[in-house]
């Protein structure tokens, strides 16, 4: 069993590597979702593997199921078509300036990582989703309620955003 | 290497690509999909941090819970601003949105 999960792991990884690599540097948008959604997937893996299934299907469900919907409407409502405004590579100084960035975060952080490693398990706990439900109900009571305003005003803000105002103008 | 470092790795990676693309992305729906990315990111080191460690692992289940909700939030009002901006300049381009109205 093990071994198993090490090669689950290895398996996710590669799919989160690969879909990552695809969503940033794919030449069309519609392409680059697909990356996207390959990572999500990948991720949604590593929640099982984490012992948090409820949490790998809410990311299917949300990232998966509404996220990648909202993006694809995106990207045909804009008309960016498939050989559309990514197809020119971009510039070799913005290039250059983007993986200084990454290497300069990159190495900080696995360098973090690396020579500060953390006392870990190898066996994640486990929470049942009763008490997952019991704490949205009690002690995060707030936090539940406060998003649930921010997802109301968010709607509400991209109706008005992007009401057409047909009389007046 | 402790399991939870090989997450945090895989974490990372994920937000050095979001990093890379938001920076290398001409148009905002490319930008978009980086930022997605990084939030995924940093929702699975959350996740792993507080599932391998003693720490309160209905918290660290939860805040990922709350992170994807505002992702979504997030995601609907950055549709609309594309939107808009795809019909006030006709293109989605970063660089071609730069003038001011007060």
């Amino acid at each position: 069993m093990e071994q198993l999960a090490q090669i689950a792991f290895g398996v996710y990884t590669l799919i989160i590597l690969c879909g990552s690599v695809l969503a940033v540097s794919a030449k069309s948008l519609v392409r680059a979702m697909v990356g996207l959604i390959a990572t999500l997937l990948g991720v949604a893996g590593m929640y099982m593997l984490l012992n948090s299934t409820f949490l790998a299907l809410m990311q299917i469900l949300i990232y998966v199921g509404a996220v990648s919907v909202l993006i694809f409407f995106a990207i045909m409502l804009t008309r960016a078509d498939a050989g559309g405004e990514e197809a020119a590579s971009a510039p070799l100084r913005q290039n250059v300036l983007a993986l200084l960035a990454v290497t300069v975060v990159g190495g900080v952080l696995s360098w973090l990582i690396l020579t500060r490693p953390v006392v870990s398990s190898g066996v994640p706990v486990e929470v049942s989703i009763e008490k997952l439900g019991l704490g949205l109900l009690g002690p995060y009571g707030l936090a539940f309620e406060l998003i649930s305003v921010v997802l109301l005003v968010s709607m509400a803000g991209a109706v008005l955003l992007a009401w057409e105002r047909r009389i007046g103008k | 290497m402790s399991p939870l470092t090989l997450y945090q790795l895989v974490a990372l990676i994920m937000l050095l690509a979001g990093l890379f693309g938001i920076s290398q992305r001409k148009t905002l729906v490319g930008m978009l999909i980086s930022v997605e990315l990084m939030l995924n990111g940093a929702g699975l080191s959350i996740v792993a941090a507080a599932q391998l460690t003693p720490a309160n692992a209905m918290l660290g289940q939860l805040g990922t819970l709350f992170v994807m909700g505002l992702a979504a939030a997030e995601a609907t009002l950055v549709l609309a601003i594309i939107v808009v901006i795809a019909r006030r300049f006709g293109t989605t381009k970063s660089s071609a949105v730069s003038t001011l109205k007060g």
